[in-house]
């Protein structure tokens, strides 16, 4: 899925602090964009953003290439952090009072693919988003509530008034769909 | 349970949505099948995927700063952390990380700078391009005013001054075979900064003027090339007006400057 680049991450296990800031540099933007989207406030994400770093920092010895990619080591770090803070912070509950907020967040997606910017957006982000909205949209919506939400599958059928088991097929089949796209795009 | 039970897991679990038992039953069958393990694991990577599809934000240039200092404190730590541990005599411990820090500055001193200068050469070699072009563009153009001059086809006309400028004058070098003329200014006043000369066609085939061009006139002088010209036989005239600075669409006032008929 993601393009070749020098990897930097046995760098940073190694103590090195230049690598480590071309990593951030590399990275930051990605995951500040990841965090505002789950925290939906900049002080925040920002802060997270420090936090996630830091564990980067500390953790880079766990990364193992063979399990993915460097980018997605540090996604799982950021989300991981940005649900955590979310969950402290209850700012679910505020969010939960803002239904129509949440519609025009969890379709963002869809909205961007066709909008002028995509001059400027990598091919890589182009196809990640022709994967997305392919998928049928009960499928997306279930799988951006559980990753950006951090809902559970009992939380979403609530929050959508569906039936548990429904849920659970939805989130089965989104995510099956994602990974063949990225066996695809790896091949 | 079986493989594919557990493949439906393992989507799950990279959502976060995978229950407490089934994240822990994946994580026991996982540890011993090689087939779930890899199952698990594209999973994982298939879930940042909705992570890639956001358009980035470039967080604010504090943070950076925030996270080097908060890594450099504890890439510290750990030294002293080690050192402590070794039995290591506090005093050598604050030379140690005094002089740490002082390497530190040294060294991001020392990227500002080269920074600093690359972005200064890149200045300059910007600058040099510009120049590099403008100077081909002039070598352009004079080539195709030699050209001009020198063809045996070439036609002059002489453009006169009248009340405006009664002193002022124009040459006119018109090489029908490229549809071009090269008119040479002498003699003008120089143009006030919000105003621009403007040369005009004046046309056998067509009832109103058309613009040749617009020019400024330094120390009396102006040169201006006409590309694509109506054909020599049309034109019937050629005159110049002041106007307001970027040109009109047709002449505002009568006061010409020079003219001269074909």
């Amino acid at each position: 899925m993601s393009v070749e680049t020098t990897a930097l991450l046995p760098a940073v296990a190694q103590g090195d602090l230049v690598a480590f800031e071309e990593l951030y540099d590399r990275y930051s933007s990605t995951l500040y964009a990841l965090l505002l989207r789950i925290l939906g406030n900049p002080e925040d994400a920002q802060e997270v953003l420090q936090e996630a770093f830091v564990k980067v920092w500390t953790n880079a010895t766990s990364y193992d290439a063979s399990r993915g990619s460097e980018v997605a080591f540090l996604i799982s770090i950021a989300r991981s952090r940005g649900i955590d803070r979310l969950r402290s912070r209850k700012i679910r509950s505020d969010r939960e009072n803002d239904a129509g907020r949440e519609i025009s967040v969890v379709s963002s997606f869809v909205e961007n693919k066709t909008g002028a910017d995509d001059a400027i957006q990598s091919q890589e982000r182009k196809a990640v988003r022709g994967a997305l909205a392919e998928l049928p949209e009960p499928q997306r919506v279930a799988l951006e509530l559980a990753y950006f939400e951090g809902l559970s599958q009992s939380e979403i059928a609530a929050r959508l008034g569906e039936p548990l088991g429904t849920i659970k097929t939805r989130m089965q089949l989104g995510m099956k769909k994602l990974r063949e796209r990225l066996r695809a795009f790896k091949s | 349970m079986t493989h594919e039970e557990f493949d439906s897991i393992a989507a799950l679990d990279a959502l976060g949505a995978a229950t407490a038992e089934e994240a822990e039953s994946l994580t026991r069958h996982a540890a011993g099948c090689a087939d779930c393990r890899r199952a698990r694991d594209e999973y994982a990577s298939a879930a940042t995927m909705l992570a890639s599809g956001l358009d980035p934000v470039a967080p604010p240039r504090d943070v950076r700063s925030r996270v080097v200092d908060a890594v450099r404190e504890d890439a510290l730590a750990d030294v002293v952390d080690i050192d402590s541990r070794r039995g290591v005599n506090p005093w050598w411990l604050a030379t140690a990380a005094t002089l740490f820090l002082a390497l530190w500055g040294w060294r991001e001193v020392g990227i500002r700078v080269a920074r600093e200068h690359v972005r200064n050469q890149q200045a300059e070699l910007k600058e040099l391009t510009e120049q590099n072009a403008l100077l081909r563009h002039q070598k352009e153009r004079l080539s195709a005013e030699m050209q001009a001059l020198g063809s045996a086809g070439t036609q002059t006309i002489a453009l006169s001054g009248q009340q405006a400028a009664p002193t002022a004058s124009a040459r006119v070098f018109l090489v029908p075979e490229h549809r071009r003329a090269i008119v040479f200014f002498s003699n003008l006043p120089d143009n006030a900064k919000d105003k621009s000369y403007q040369l005009w066609i004046i046309r056998a085939d067509q009832p109103k003027p058309q613009s040749a061009g617009i020019f400024d006139a330094s120390n009396g002088s102006a040169t201006i090339t006409i590309e694509n010209l109506p054909v020599a036989t049309e034109i019937k005239a050629l005159a110049v007006t002041l106007e307001q600075r970027g040109g009109v669409e047709q002449p505002t006032n009568q006061d010409f400057y020079v003219l001269g008929k074909t």
